[in-house]
């Protein structure tokens, strides 16, 4: 479909297959009228880093809106019982894998009064079940309550089957599993279409070994976290160690495959190979490619707030949690492939951290810069897009920012915003 | 009187007190972090790892050094990788003073005449780009000190960290 046309249909518009069409009636018009957001779709107004009534609203209208949101891949929980715990959006959630092995995803919070049912990062819930330590009412791993502690003078209607733990819509792709609170939110299958050979790529038949996860926090709004991935500019200008060791992208594409919708990125490029690099370290491996049968990379953006990679060796998945308006915790989740060998697997452990991680030779400065942008956000006025933006349409070069367009007009498009003018200068 | 080999054991034990100071000294002060590899043995190890990580048996760690190698090229990213553009070789992404604070601290005897420290430690960050003091990490050291060559050198470093959640990314080894 022809995105101007798109932009002429009406708000409550659907396309055939239940994706959201352009615009979202706005969630919130006040609020949404007090941001000027410029006509142009290359300029940012610094507003939506800044706002907390605008962070409160994107809880909901983006990461409980009709998207999928990445919470885990099922390899994380390979045996029944197994959970993690996680956050979509300011939702907690209990990812798990039930006692007859599906995939599920339960609201962290008894029916009753609300408490934390599970704490920690990750565990194994055993045959008791989540039990509350609050009045000790008890559920399964399916979300259903089982138990209630002395049930006597409750109303006489009271019945255990209408208190189970919410839960989210769940469905995986090549492992990964994806979570929706949106009735709207289309097939897993069809949100993800055009990411689908990328994502094969990448996660395979979804056989993969979890090899652990290193979380950290950026004092930086959760969008900009994002928008740095969709942007091909900055890799050779912020990152030195590429500069120092002369390893370039020879080549490549960032892709905005159903950007018309979703906003997904799907960048692609081909690097140096490690015998071509300046040397300057001792054990160079950081920059091998041992398991792949050339330095093709593809990193990819899951709207919102997923991050797929096959980086070098490194197959990393990254959860990207808001927490605060400035403060955005990523997870980044490392993985080997199921028939690996032990060198491999062992290359990959010392290679994943060392490079794509927070004491990595290239994650350092992304937290760096956008620190120093949320810093500076107050300043107002607007954050600009120029490398690429002659190009009005995907495919960019892996060079251009032109991309970070996209996500803006996906997640204008899901609040309500104003979407650009089709005959804004440019 | 006492003893020879008691006061042997006494001497080695303050040696390797002294080179935790020193590790820590040097760690916290930007001007003197190429004296960082030396601390380390020929053939050596230096591991961060959450507790989550390291307690579930799970192999990623923020830091896996497994070679002197890797150690000294942990320097080379500093100095260049992180150089801000290598505008200026103490000048770095994000300039901070990094603080150890160091608690009570522990030697028993390993094998081969090597000496086990450990200790609790927190590192403040003191960042540059807006002056706020910053928690970054709370945890333990275990470390294997070795006297192979006469001088006390890390055999091993261990960093295990209780805040399984990083509070900043960070530069200087912790």
């Amino acid at each position: 479909m022809d995105a101007r046309r798109s932009a002429q249909v009406g708000p409550t518009d659907r396309s055939p297959d239940g994706t959201l069409g352009p615009a979202a009636p706005p969630a919130a018009p006040d609020l949404l009228a007090r941001i000027r957001w410029p006509q142009e779709d290359n300029k940012i107004p610094r507003e939506i880093f800044t706002d907390p009534d605008l962070f409160r609203l994107e809880m909901d209208a983006v990461f409980t809106g009709p998207v999928w949101v990445l919470v885990g891949h099922e390899s994380e929980i390979p045996r029944p019982g197994d959970y993690k715990t996680f956050s979509v959006g300011a939702i907690p959630v209990i990812v798990i894998r039930s006692a007859d092995g599906r995939i599920g995803v339960l609201v962290n919070a008894c029916a009753h009064r609300g408490t934390r049912l599970v704490e920690g990062p990750s565990g194994n819930v055993g045959r008791g079940g989540f039990r509350c330590i609050y009045h000790m009412w008890t559920y399964d791993t399916e979300g259903r309550l089982t138990a209630v502690s002395l049930p006597q003078d409750f109303p006489s209607d009271f019945r255990k089957e209408d208190y189970g733990l919410a839960r989210a819509r769940t469905e995986t792709y090549g492992g990964a599993i994806f979570a929706t609170f949106h009735d709207d939110a289309p097939p897993l299958r069809d949100y993800l279409a055009e990411l689908a050979d990328g994502l094969d790529r990448v996660l395979g038949d979804g056989a993969l070994r979890y090899l652990g996860a290193i979380s950290v926090i950026f004092r930086t709004n959760w969008k900009l976290y994002i928008e740095n991935i969709y942007d091909g500019y900055h890799v050779t200008a912020l990152h030195t160690g590429f500069q120092v060791v002369r390893l370039r992208s020879h080549g490549g594409e960032r892709l905005v495959p159903n950007y018309e919708r979703h906003g997904h990125l799907w960048g692609r490029s081909h690097s140096t190979p490690v015998d071509q690099l300046n040397p300057v370290l001792r054990d160079m491996s950081l920059f091998e490619v041992r398991t792949k049968p050339s330095t093709d990379h593809n990193i990819m953006v899951v709207f919102p707030s997923g991050v797929v990679t096959d980086y070098f060796d490194t197959i990393q998945m990254r959860y990207v949690v808001p927490l605060e308006l400035d403060r955005t915790m990523i997870e980044f989740v490392f993985f080997a492939r199921a028939e690996d060998t032990e060198e491999e697997v062992w290359h990959r452990v010392r290679q994943g951290p060392a490079v794509l991680g927070p004491a990595g030779a290239i994650t350092l400065e992304d937290a760096a810069a956008l620190e120093r942008v949320q810093l500076s956000a107050t300043a107002r006025g607007e954050n600009v897009v120029l490398k690429g933006t002659p190009r009005r349409f995907p495919p960019y070069r892996h060079v251009d920012e032109a991309p970070i367009r996209h996500f803006y007009q996906a997640y204008r498009r899901l609040l309500g915003f104003t979407l650009p003018s089709e005959d804004a200068p440019r | 009187m006492i003893p020879t080999g008691v006061l042997e054991a006494d001497a080695r034990k303050q040696a390797a007190l002294d080179l935790l100071v020193r590790y820590v000294r040097v760690v916290d002060d930007p001007r003197r972090i190429e004296e960082w590899p030396d601390l380390f043995a020929a053939e050596a190890e230096y591991l961060v790892i959450t507790r989550e990580n390291y307690e579930r048996g799970l192999p990623i760690a923020v830091i896996r050094d497994d070679s002197k190698d890797r150690i000294c090229d942990r320097l080379v990213i500093i100095k260049q990788f992180w150089g801000a553009g290598g505008r200026a070789e103490d000048h770095h992404y994000n300039a901070g003073w990094p603080r150890h604070i160091v608690g009570p601290t522990w030697v028993e005897s390993g094998d081969a005449g090597q000496l086990l420290v450990g200790a609790h430690f927190m590192v403040w960050s003191t960042a540059a780009v807006d002056g706020s003091p910053r928690l970054l990490v709370v945890g333990e050291y275990r470390d294997v000190v070795d006297f192979a060559t006469g001088a006390p050198k890390l055999k091993k470093k261990t960093v295990i960290l209780d805040t399984s959640i990083l509070q900043d990314v960070f530069v200087y080894p912790l």
